[in-house]
C-alpha cells in the first residue's frame, strides 16, 4: 500500500520530529556507552597501565571462556536468574489469581501485594540488609546471627548473603508480577474462564489448558521484565552483600574488574556476554507478546 | 454460582493472609524499627514497638542533644537530609515529566502517525532493556562529563528517562494505535487542528495508561540506588537513596532506617493512591495486544 500524498508525507515527518526526544535521550544515555563498552572490550583499556590502549581482537573474550572463574560466575547467574524467574512467575501467578475474583476486603490485600514493588527498592534494599545483617547489638540480630550461621553452615560461607539477595529479588519481583498480572486477567473476557469452567472439572487441567494459553502475552512480557533485572541485578547483591561477594553474578564479576581491577577491556566484555542471550529470548517472546499477524486497519 | 463449601473459603482466606504477610512483613519491620529509641532498638522486642517516637526522624533533620561520649562527637556526622528530600523531589518530578512527554509524543508517533517499520522502531525501543546497566555508568560518566552535567541533579534527568521510555513508549503506543481512525477524524472534520484533536480526545481518553506509565516510571527511578551514588558525589546534591549509601550503617542504623521511610512513605503514598489507576492502565493498553 503506497499513498505517498502529501499529508502522509508530512506525517511521517511530523512522527520522526515526536519521536527525536525519545530516541535522543536513548542515543545519548545508551547508544554512546554501548559503543563505547563495544570498544572497549576489544582493547586492554586500563586506568592503571602506562602506555597506549591495545587492540587485542577478542582476546577479552576469549580468556573468559578459559576461565573457570568466569563459568562459575556465569552458572551463579543461570541458577540466580532461572531461580528467582520461576518463584516470582509462580508468586505472581498466585497473587493474580488469587484477587482475580472480588471477595471481601479485597482492595486491601491488592494494596499489599502492590507495597514490595511500589516501596522504592533503592531504599529497602538497605533496610533489608541490615534487617538481616544487623550490624550493631540490635534485639534481633542474635536471632540473625543464629539464622546465618545455620544456613553458612549447612551450604557453605556467602550463602546466606546470596540467599538474601535471591529473596529480596523474589520479594519485589512477584508484587510487580502478580500486579502485572492481575492486569493481565482483567484484560480477558471473563466468559472464557466460566467457559471453562463447565468444560473442565479439574482447576489444575484449567490452568493450564485456559489460564496460561490466555496469559500467555502476559506472562512473556513479565518473563522478559523479569530476566532482564535478575540478570542486571548487580546494586541489590552488591548491597545486600556489602560488596563481599562470594558467589559472583557476571554482572558483579563486571564491576569488580572494572572498578577494582582497573581492567575496564575485560569487564566490557563480560558485561556484553550477556545481551546475545537477552536479545535472543527477546525476540522469542516478541512472537508471544507483539505477534506479526495482528494488522489493525 | 453454587456457594463453597467452608474448607475452601477457610483455604482462600489463610492463603490471602499469607501473601499479605509475606509482602508487607518487610515494610512493617522496617516502619516498627525507625519508630523506636535507641534503648528499645536494643532490648525491646523486635517485631512490635512499646513507645514509638519520632526523634529518629527529627534527628535526621537535626542532629540535636550532646553526643553519646567521645566516640559519638567524632564519628557523629550532620546530613543534609532537607537538601537530599529537595533533590529526591526535584530528580523525580523532573524525570517523570521528560519520560512521560517523550514517550507520549513518541508513542502517537508510533501508534497514531505510523512512520515507516513504525513496528520495528517500537521493538527496538523496547530492546534497549536488554542493556545491562553494570558497568555501563563508566562511558556514562564521560558523556555527563563532555556535557558538563557531573555532580549535577540534571544528569539523572538525563539518564533516569531511559531506564522506564521503553515500557513507556510500549504500552501508551499499544494503546494509541487501538483508536478507531474516526475518533480523531471526526474532530479533523470539525476544523480541530491535529494537536487540539489528540490533546482534547486521544490524552482524556488515555488518562489511565498515562497514569500506568507515570507510576511505572516513579516506581522504576525510584528503585535505583546505583546511577544516583555514582554521578551524585557532593553531599548537598545527592538524593535520599545516594545519601543513605553514604550514611555508617553500624553507628546511624535507626537514622537510616528512618531515613528509608522518609524516602518510602511518600513514594508508597502516591502508588497507593493510583495503585488502581495502575492495572486499570495496564489492562487497558493490554486488551489490544501488549
Amino acid at each position: 500500500m503506497r499513498v505517498a500524498t502529501t499529508a502522509r508525507r508530512r506525517d511521517i515527518q511530523v512522527a520522526y520530529l515526536l519521536l527525536a526526544p525519545t530516541l535522543l535521550l536513548l542515543l545519548t544515555a545508551l547508544a554512546y556507552p554501548v559503543g563505547w563498552e563495544v570498544w572497549t572490550s576489544l582493547t586492554d583499556l586500563s586506568p592503571l597501565k602506562d602506555g597506549p590502549t591495545a587492540f587485542v581482537g577478542l582476546e577479552n573474550y576469549r580468556r573468559f571462556l578459559a576461565d573457570p572463574e568466569f563459568w562459575r560466575a556465569a552458572t551463579v547467574t543461570v541458577v540466580y536468574a532461572a531461580v528467582t524467574s520461576v518463584a516470582k512467575l509462580s508468586l505472581g501467578v498466585g497473587f493474580a489469581l488469587l484477587l482475580a475474583r472480588p471477595f471481601r476486603g479485597r482492595a486491601l490485600v491488592f494494596l499489599a501485594i502492590f507495597l514490595p514493588w511500589a516501596y522504592p527498592a533503592s531504599v529497602s534494599v538497605i533496610g533489608w540488609y541490615w534487617t538481616l545483617n544487623p550490624p550493631i547489638p540490635t534485639a534481633y540480630s542474635v536471632f540473625m546471627g543464629n539464622v546465618k550461621y545455620a544456613v553458612d553452615g549447612v551450604l557453605g560461607g556467602g550463602a546466606w548473603a546470596f540467599l538474601s539477595v535471591t529473596l529480596f529479588n523474589i520479594w519485589r519481583g512477584s508484587s510487580f508480577i502478580g500486579v502485572f498480572l492481575l492486569a493481565g486477567i482483567n484484560a480477558v473476557p471473563p466468559e472464557l474462564f466460566e467457559c471453562a469452567v463447565l468444560e473442565s472439572k479439574s482447576a489444575w487441567r484449567r490452568f493450564w489448558l485456559v489460564t496460561v494459553p490466555l496469559l500467555k502475552p502476559f506472562l512473556a512480557l513479565a518473563v522478559f521484565l523479569s530476566l532482564t533485572t535478575a540478570f542486571a541485578d548487580l546494586a541489590n547483591v552488591w548491597m545486600l552483600t556489602a560488596g563481599r561477594i562470594v558467589y559472583p553474578v557476571v554482572g558483579t564479576h563486571a564491576y569488580w574488574l572494572a572498578i577494582r581491577g582497573g581492567q575496564f577491556g575485560p569487564a566490557s566484555a563480560l558485561s556484553l556476554t550477556l545481551v546475545p542471550f537477552l536479545l535472543a529470548v527477546l525476540l522469542i517472546l516478541f512472537r508471544m507478546f507483539d505477534p506479526p499477524e495482528k494488522e489493525r486497519a | 454460582m453454587n456457594p463453597r463449601p467452608w474448607w475452601r473459603k477457610l483455604g482462600h482466606g489463610s492463603l490471602l493472609l499469607v501473601a499479605t504477610v509475606y509482602c508487607v512483613f518487610p515494610i512493617y519491620f522496617m516502619l516498627v524499627q525507625s519508630l523506636k529509641t535507641a534503648e528499645e532498638d536494643v532490648f525491646g522486642n523486635p517485631l512490635i514497638v512499646v513507645n514509638p517516637t519520632f526523634e529518629n526522624f527529627e534527628e535526621l533533620f537535626e542532629r540535636k542533644g550532646e553526643a553519646r561520649g567521645f566516640v559519638g562527637s567524632v564519628l557523629r556526622r550532620n546530613y543534609p537530609v532537607l537538601e537530599w528530600l529537595e533533590n529526591t523531589i526535584v530528580v523525580f518530578a523532573g524525570s517523570a515529566t521528560v519520560t512521560l512527554v517523550a514517550s507520549i509524543l513518541a508513542a502517537y508517533a508510533l501508534g497514531r502517525l505510523r512512520p515507516p517499520g513504525f513496528r520495528w522502531w517500537r521493538r527496538a525501543i523496547f530492546a534497549t532493556y536488554v542493556i545491562p546497566h553494570t558497568i555501563l555508568f563508566v562511558p556514562l560518566y564521560q558523556v555527563i562529563i563532555r556535557l558538563h552535567l557531573d555532580d549535577n541533579l540534571l544528569a539523572l534527568l538525563l539518564v533516569y528517562p531511559t531506564l522506564a521510555l521503553p515500557f513507556c513508549v510500549w504500552i501508551l503506543s499499544a494503546y494509541f494505535q487501538q483508536f478507531p481512525r474516526e475518533v480523531e477524524e471526526s474532530a479533523l472534520v470539525e476544523g480541530a487542528s491535529r494537536v487540539t484533536a489528540f490533546v482534547r480526545i486521544i490524552l482524556p481518553m488515555s488518562r489511565s495508561v498515562i497514569v500506568a506509565a507515570g507510576i511505572f516510571t516513579v516506581g522504576t527511578i525510584a528503585s535505583d540506588f546505583t546511577l544516583a551514588s555514582v554521578f551524585l558525589l557532593d553531599a548537598h546534591n545527592q538524593t535520599i537513596p545516594a545519601g543513605l549509601g553514604t550514611m555508617d550503617v553500624a553507628l546511624d542504623e535507626l537514622l537510616a532506617v528512618a531515613g528509608i521511610n522518609l524516602m518510602a512513605i511518600p513514594v508508597v503514598l502516591i502508588c497507593a493512591v493510583f495503585a488502581r489507576g495502575y492495572v486499570r492502565g495496564l489492562t487497558a493498553a493490554m486488551v489490544e495486544g501488549a
